[in-house]
């Protein structure tokens, strides 16, 4: 193959699929628009939580059972005050004050202990007509005023454990039986796997759309050839591996830059959660290290496999039908996802990783999840069947796309298809 | 040595035969007619020759051996069912098609701007190939064909679709072409255009070779034995057998064993006063209809 040649086709095919306006919008304006509807988002709610915030967050207490432990209150501008998450609570003797403080907006709702309390257990929540009912359920003052009752009530009257364990019965500490015994799952960890979880999710969807996307323009761009009858003067010029290897190099490249600006809001968000959560999660940096070369073979190969199947189509709308089933064959990976995410090193993770439709989304999965579980061997591994399998393709595929760009009308027979690839 | 042989070259479609143990040479320096009916073969002879497919049988030469990348740079091709980039714009059309056919950037754009020159594009250059008219989309075509002055151009139906300025053009090109010593392919159903242009023939009927050879030697043999004479006397009064062929023309058809100069000494001898001689030869679409029309 004659590399200058190829390299014409590629810069040929490149300029001409990032110069269209639909290419230009996929590339820029989806990052543009994901931020500006982010930032919308973003925007309305830091509105409305600051809104929130500057309504009262004071909440008054009438005790008429006398049950409520005073001493957990401190005098605050001539007021009893206890302050806990944030939340002032305003202890009232007298329930008309309460009331009309809460008419006055200085409240947003006030607590009755009734006077049987001990009996009947009953707390009034009188709420203002400023306050829509359910924002209540939102809060966390109803949690703590339970405590303050249970506290109040067992104050003074048990031991010190026995007092603090009935207030707060159990921290739970969670474990998972693993190979090397029992492993405490902190909070950290769980919020760890979920970071883990959601970046190489998004990142193997942003690959899959990248691949998907660029073997969409290859058999956008067969199709274009076949249907201006163009084929014949390439097919004079240069041979079929050149002309696939060139489409498959110009596309591509122009399918990278897609990607990069795609996965660069990736990074862009991975190295602001890892600023942020540094402390508590790890960021796949192997995974993220290996996706450009995961997607440059795994392009080469489906794109190839794509093109030629493409070729045999007689218009654009045959071409994509044809090339279904590899697209559908790549996705795998996601199909599966929850058994990946749940033992991404188990027997299901190990086989697709040498199939090289799965591959590549798999091996990243693998990485981001649980990179500890995987072996540089099975990475390196993968990559070398890509790469035979690329080879391979394309050397079956220029046949077959030889054949197929001239094929018009239906499509011919496998038997036909095999005496004529020959 | 053929610049393009073919030997016993068999080529089929599913069970449709479409070349049959077909055996023929394009010499170098010349222009070579391949003639033949619709659905004759020609466009796969032309495929098979290039490279573009490959023969089931037989053996073909380009430039003394098999077709392969570099034989195939020292050739062009503007197939019938042509097509363009409509997108592309004129001169970034031509320029990918130059460096397809191995020039440099810088030369593959100088190629392109001279042959737009040559062929009356170069206002439309810079303008994008779908805004060009069918006759001028067809001469970007032809300059995309010749602009690496290929030793061997196949050329197939390079007139239809252009107006007669242009058939003029085209035809001037073709033959600037032999003129230094370029061979060229002509595959085409105007046979006046082949008896204006070409050297050699050969027609094709079902895949398989009707008639080869020189093209005059072609037409001399598929004629009858007439001529036309121009004379202001009546010649059937004179007690010749001829025919009116037009006022002032006489057809009369010779004995075979009578050559056309040996009847013009007989006729001077006989005091008949002469304005045209002309011995009548078989035009070429005469010939066409007759070897693929069943003889109709």
């Amino acid at each position: 193959m004659r590399m200058q040649r190829i390299a014409a086709v590629a810069r040929f095919e490149f300029l001409s699929v990032v110069k269209r306006w639909s290419y230009l919008i996929a590339t820029f304006g989806l990052p543009i628009f994901l931020a500006v509807v982010s930032g919308t988002v973003l925007g309305a709610q830091t509105y409305f939580l600051t809104q929130r915030a500057a309504e009262s967050s004071q909440f008054g207490l009438v005790d008429e059972s006398g049950v409520i432990d005073r001493a957990v209150f401190e005098q605050r501008d001539g007021a009893r005050v206890w302050t806990a998450n944030g939340n002032d609570v305003v202890l009232y003797d007298n329930g008309d004050v309460a009331t009309s403080d809460l008419e006055s907006g200085r409240l947003r709702a006030v607590y009755i202990v009734a006077k049987n309390y001990l009996s009947s257990g009953e707390v009034r929540a009188i709420q203002s007509d400023k306050t829509p009912l359910l924002s209540m359920g939102g809060t966390t003052i109803e949690p703590l005023l339970r405590s303050l009752l249970r506290k109040s009530l067992v104050e003074g009257r048990l031991d010190g454990d026995v007092q603090e364990r009935v207030i707060s019965p159990a921290y739970f500490i969670r474990s998972r039986l693993g190979p090397e015994g029992e492993e405490v799952t902190g909070v950290d960890e769980a919020l760890d796997l979920l970071v883990r979880t959601t970046i190489p999710l998004f990142l193997g969807i942003l690959l899959l759309t990248a691949l998907l996307s660029a073997s969409g323009y290859l058999v956008q761009t067969v199709s274009t050839d076949k249907e201006s009858k163009i084929v014949e003067v390439l097919l004079s010029s240069v041979t079929p591996e050149e002309i696939l290897a060139g489409k498959l190099f110009g596309l591509g490249a122009a399918g990278l830059v897609q990607f990069a600006v795609w996965s660069s809001m990736v990074v862009f968000v991975a190295l602001s959660a890892s600023a942020a959560l540094a402390s508590v999660v790890t960021i796949p940096w192997e995974a993220l290290a290996v996706a450009p070369l995961l997607f440059i073979l795994g392009y080469l190969f489906l794109g190839s496999l794509m093109l030629a199947t493409a070729a045999l189509g007689a218009n654009a709308a045959e071409s994509q039908k044809l090339t279904m089933g590899w697209a559908m064959l790549a996705i795998l990976p996601l199909m599966v996802l929850v058994i990946l995410l749940e033992a991404p090193n188990g027997t299901l993770g190990q086989i697709m990783t040498w199939i090289p439709f799965t591959s590549p989304l798999t091996v990243i999965i693998r990485l981001a999840v649980d990179p500890s579980g995987i072996a540089w061997w099975e990475v390196i591994g993968a990559m070398g069947v890509l790469v035979v399998s690329t080879w391979l393709s394309i050397r079956v595929g220029a046949r077959l796309f030889r054949v197929g760009f001239l094929l018009t009308g239906s499509m011919p027979s496998l038997a036909e298809l095999w005496r004529q690839a020959r | 040595m053929g610049v393009l042989e073919y030997r016993g070259v068999s080529k089929r479609f599913g069970q449709h035969r479409v070349l049959e143990d077909l055996s023929l040479e394009v010499q170098s320096g010349e222009v070579f007619g391949l003639l033949g009916p619709n659905g004759a073969g020609k466009t796969t002879l032309i495929r098979v020759g290039l490279d573009i497919l490959r023969a089931d049988e037989g053996e073909v030469t380009l430039f003394g051996a098999a077709p392969n990348p570099k034989t195939l740079d020292r050739t062009a091709y503007l197939p019938e069912e042509r097509g363009v980039y409509r997108r592309a714009k004129v001169r970034e059309l031509l320029t990918y098609l130059g460096r397809l056919k191995g020039l440099k950037r810088a030369a593959a754009r100088a190629a392109a701007d001279h042959w737009l020159e040559r062929v009356g594009l170069s206002r439309v250059a810079g303008q994008r190939v779908e805004s060009l008219s069918k006759g001028m989309t067809q001469k970007v075509q032809i300059a995309a064909c010749l602009m690496t002055d290929p030793e061997l151009c196949v050329l197939d139906e390079p007139f239809s679709g252009l107006d007669p300025v242009n058939v003029g053009l085209v035809t001037d090109l073709i033959e600037e072409r032999r003129a230094s010593g370029r061979t060229t392919v002509l595959s085409t159903h105007m046979m006046h255009q082949v008896e204006a242009l070409c050297d050699r023939v050969a027609l094709i009927h079902h895949g398989t070779l009707v008639v080869y050879g020189q093209l005059d030697e072609i037409r001399r043999r598929y004629s009858r034995n007439e001529v036309i004479v121009w004379t202001a006397m009546d010649l059937v009064a004179l007690g010749v057998q001829a025919t009116q062929h037009k006022p002032g023309g006489w057809r009369v058809e010779l004995p075979p064993s009578v050559t056309a100069a040996g009847y013009l000494d007989e006729l001077v001898r006989n005091g008949v006063t002469i304005d045209r001689y002309e011995p009548l030869v078989a035009r070429m679409d005469e010939i066409f209809v007759h070897l693929v029309g069943g003889g109709r």
